[in-house]
């Protein structure tokens, strides 16, 4: 499999501190992809710099288009890379909190008629897309047992009903690369399981996810190859089973 | 090559407008550092900051007015007192019950406007109450002469008592918070609070202490900054420090809100900028030396697209300018 | 005790709540919705004052075949002659009127859109801060710049209703004019707001990072959001060049902006009929202020700074102790909720909320 995204040797320095220092990865398509490390790694600035928020201090992140092009990434602007199918889901999630769960879900679609300034004050114009966009979007809440919650107030929400709606938010899309940033965190064993259960669905369908996870138990069920960042740098890479005993990834962790 | 006629710039021209450069460098220092104290540490944005100038401009000129007092140490201690408590008491009637309820930054910022107009209009109230009672003209107070301060000539070189004024309190503004920031624990409190209020809390710093002090010295500085412009300005108005927000608020950001060495650095770019640029437009292409405020403004939406204070008040990851050309 | 002219208070109070609804309507799109604190809502008011000002004094003159350049509007001379020659023409008066609309919407419409450049990565004090200054900016260019009359400004504008000849009834239609535009502002920026649009401006709003990562242009949204509020500022400013009757620079300070802020702030960030509410009591106790102020006769306080004073503790207050002013505002109106209820209550074992 072609890589979708290849990263190399990036880096990205706030001042003196190096957050990532001469990374390279890569994510072939149709594949589910771990990223793990200790806390202050740099997995999030890693993120960061693929979509667009930060600019990298050095080096390059690739994607690769639906018709085989590849083309840089970074430099371009957060909404421009979302807009390249890449979609990402923050570590602190960033729910909009006067809308209810159904309409954080709603907001992610990309073409909106009723997003067009000139379309949107009649509602004949985009009723339709509207509606199909709301059984997508409480087809996926039910999945994941949130359809309780399609009227609530995200700040009415539980810590992991929270985490998961910032990745049921993600999956609105037609995009084809996800960046999940821990999305089982504080998420039970048992929906955790269905969220990654759903991921290797998708995965079926072709998509490619890219995931960072502490929740070792889960992830390593389910992905392809891991990534281990420590300080900025890669520490280890490999199958789950390789990784896991990696005498070095062992001490990184143990040791903090 | 064309040859540039040049004309002549008399000395005596070139020397008293750095004079004067140099003491508004110096004036906008007081005003503006003072602001960015305060932001980096209580993340208000506070309009209130131009009453502060004010109200310590007219500490002194009703001082001065209704008892006579030309002693500038007095007035700058009433300055002091009246913008710092002013300060403080918008921290525990509005700014810290906001934050308990958990408003937005916006909602501050807000406030801080309504406080704005609230102090603006209290003063013109005191201001016709002195007058009715006084008999004495406070909306255009003439500028006072204040005793014991000497002035100096170098040469063809005037420096007014406002002038060696000025540049003694700004050095000891500097010096002052400089001891307080470095060497104390209450400065290193303050540093700690604005890095990190969450954290600090946790390590036992007394937050609210601190914030509250911040808000005294923030208040106080700015006012004392008013009771110099009483010395420098030709006449004070209640207008005194809302005509100078664009200026204090331009170098605050050039400072991006954070950094004290910036600001100061600001301070002396907008003077210099807002001085010499118009004097040049004004010799050469006749451009009136009221569209001042004009170069200021160019000045404030540099910052704001070049180097964007992002860290204060919110701020975008969009960049306006990308590196151009790229492919793999 | 003067007799009170119920009727002509009415006409009088009724037109300026409306010029101040359409204010304070678009305010609450941009800080109520979009989260733009626009500190400059002036400038935009003013922008379209001066335009409809400047077009239907110099076009009434030009096309009476007076020349303007001969006789500018803004002297003694241009002022005879456009007393002289205003309401003369009906189809020229509703021309002109439009024509100011249609200039007015598109001249503050723009500036509005330029301005959010260089505001556009900065947090809402910036953004705030430099539409403020901005709005000084224009006082000192308008102060300066001749052809607008300078610092006297424009006067004699010839109103679009006056060929009617009698004075209430001409007001009256005028009124109708004002009162129309608010109803179209509302229900645009009601629509706008309860559609898909609405949504991704709250979003933007709530957390303006977030909303750029999912792809939302938040720039164009902003830029947007400025432009169609100054757009109908624009229209507002226009038509209040046409009830005055005249424009000049100090019609157009700070002051006018936190009123609209104190009335929207009062009704209710985010919810329109509270807008309407606080445009209402503020322009009535104002109308009432402008009776009573000359019966009080001398006195050493101007119950001008005591208003002002009040305005400034309401906006405090109002956050203190009420921060959803007088009505909070509504969830969003799309049908994405009526087909969800029909989904959920077919779902099986799908327990339903609300
Ligand atoms: N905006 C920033 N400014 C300064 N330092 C940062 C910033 N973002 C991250 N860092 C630093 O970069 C390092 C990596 O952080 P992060 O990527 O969040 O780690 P992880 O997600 O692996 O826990 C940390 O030391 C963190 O303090
Ligand atoms: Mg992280």
């Amino acid at each position: 499999m072609p890589n979708i995204l290849e990263v190399r040797d990036l880096a990205k320095y706030f001042g003196g501190v190096r957050a990532l220092d001469g990374v390279t990865i890569s994510v072939p398509e149709k594949s589910i992809v771990g990223l793990i490390g200790p806390n202050g790694s740099g997995k999030t600035t890693l993120f960061n710099v693929v979509t667009g928020f930060y600019e990298p201090t050095r080096g390059e992140v690739l994607l690769r288009d639906d018709d085989g092009s590849v083309e840089r990434i970074d430099g371009l602007n957060p909404n421009e890379v979302f807009l390249k199918g890449v979609v990402r889901t923050f570590q602190v999630p960033r729910l909009f909190t006067s809308l209810t769960v159904l309409e954080n879900v709603l907001v992610t679609p990309p073409v909106q008629i009723g997003e067009r300034v000139l379309d949107a004050p009649f509602k004949s114009r985009w009723e339709k897309q509207e509606r199909e966009l709301a059984r997508k979007a409480v087809g996926l809440l039910k999945r994941f047992g949130m359809g309780d919650y399609v009227y609530s107030r995200v700040t009415e929400l539980s810590v992991a009903h929270i985490k998961l709606l910032e990745t049921i938010r993600g999956l609105m899309t037609s995009a084809t690369l996800y960046l999940l940033d821990e999305p089982a965190a504080g998420v039970d064993y048992g929906v955790a399981r269905e969220l990654f259960n759903y991921i290797r669905g998708l995965r079926e369908e072709g998509l490619t996810f890219f995931i960072v996870e502490h929740r070792l138990d889960v992830l390593m069920d389910y992905v392809d190859y891991v990534y281990v960042l420590h300080n900025g740098k890669l520490l280890s890479e490999g199958k789950p089973s390789e990784v896991v005993n990696d005498p070095k990834v062992i001490e990184a962790y143990i040791g903090g | 090559m064309r040859r540039l006629k040049m004309p002549q710039v008399p000395w005596d021209v070139l020397s008293s407008l750095t004079v004067m450069v140099v003491q508004y460098s110096l004036l906008y220092m007081i005003f503006a550092v003072p602001l960015t104290l305060s932001y980096r540490t209580t993340k208000v944005i506070n309009f209130v900051h131009s009453n502060f100038v004010t109200y310590g401009a007219y500490a002194a000129i009703l001082l001065n007015g209704l008892y006579g007092n030309r002693n500038m140490l007095l007035a700058a201690a009433l300055a002091f007192t009246v913008s710092g408590g002013i300060a403080v008491l918008n921290n525990v009637a509005v700014f810290r019950p906001l934050d308990k309820k958990g408003a937005k930054p916006v909602a501050l910022m807000i406030s801080s406007m309504g406080l704005w107009i609230f102090y603006k209009y209290l003063l013109y109230t005191i201001i016709d109450l002195a007058t009715y009672f006084s008999r004495i003209n406070f909306v255009s107070y003439p500028k006072i002469v204040y005793e014991w301060i000497p002035s100096l000539s170098l040469g063809s070189v005037k420096l007014s008592s406002s002038f060696i004024a000025t540049s003694l309190s700004a050095a000891a503004m500097i010096a002052g918070l400089y001891a307080l920031l470095e060497k104390t624990n209450l400065g290193r409190a303050m540093r700690a609070v604005s890095d990190n209020p969450t954290l600090s809390e946790i390590s036992g710093i007394p937050r609210h202490m601190v914030v509250n002090l911040t808000w005294l010295i923030a208040g106080g500085i700015a006012g004392v900054g008013g009771v110099l412009w009483t010395s420098y300005a030709g006449s004070i108005t209640p207008e005194a420090g809302d005509s100078m927000i664009l200026q204090i608020f331009t170098v605050g950001f050039i400072g991006g809100l954070s950094s004290l060495t910036r600001t100061c650095i600001g301070a002396v770019l907008v003077a210099s900028i807002e001085n010499y640029g118009i004097t040049l437009l004004n010799q050469f292409f006749g451009v009136e030396t009221s569209y001042k405020p004009f170069l200021t403004f160019i000045t404030l939406i540099t910052t704001l697209v070049v180097s964007p204070p992002l860290g204060a008040g919110g701020g975008l990851p969009y960049k306006l300018f990308r590196r151009a050309g790229r492919s793999a | 005790m003067p007799e009170f002219d119920l009727l002509g208070f009415l006409i009088q109070w009724l037109t300026i709540f409306g010029l101040y609804s359409i204010l304070a309507i678009t305010l609450n799109l941009e800080a109520g919705f979009a989260g733009l604190t626009n500190f400059g809502k002036v400038v935009f008011y003013g922008i379209g004052a001066y335009v409809g000002a400047t077009l239907t004094t110099y076009l009434t003159l030009h096309l009476n075949n007076v020349d303007p350049f001969e006789y500018p509007p803004y002297s003694i001379d241009g002022i005879v002659k456009l007393i002289e020659l205003g309401g003369k023409s009906p189809p020229l008066s509703i021309g002109l009127l439009a024509l100011s609309l249609i200039i007015a919407f598109i001249a503050a419409g723009s500036v509005g859109f330029l301005l959010t450049y260089p505001i556009l990565r900065v947090g809402p004090a910036f953004v705030g801060f430099t539409l403020l200054s901005f709005g000084e900016l224009m006082r000192v260019f308008l102060r300066h710049y001749e052809p607008v009359g300078g610092s006297k400004g424009l006067a004699a504008i010839p109103r679009p209703f006056s060929w009617v000849g009698d004075p209430k009834l001409s007001g009256f239609l005028f009124l109708l004019l004002v009162l129309g535009l608010v109803a179209f502002t509302y229900i645009t920026m009601d629509r706008l707001t309860n559609s898909p649009i609405g949504r991704v401006f709250r979003a933007v709003r709530d957390d303006e990072i977030a909303a750029l990562c999912l792809g939302k242009h938040v720039p164009r949204i902003k830029a947007l959001t400025l432009f169609i509020g100054s757009g109908f500022s624009g229209m507002a400013g226009a038509l209040m060049a046409y009830y005055f009757t005249s424009v000049n620079p100090d019609m157009f300070v700070p002051a006018v902006t936190f009123n609209v802020w104190a009335m929207v702030i009062l009704g209710g960030m985010g919810n329109f009929t509270g807008s309407i509410i606080g445009v209402a009591l503020f322009t009535l106790v104002d109308r009432l202020l402008a009776f009573i102020t000359p019966t009080l006769g001398v006195t050493a306080i101007s119950p001008d700074y005591i208003r002002w004073m009040f305005v400034g503790l309401l906006i405090v207050i109002v956050l203190l102790f009420m921060p959803k002013g007088l009505l909070a505002e509504r969830p969003l109106k799309t049908p994405a909720a009526d087909e969800a209820r029909k989904l959920l209550a077919e779902g099986v074992g799908s327990a339903q909320h609300t």
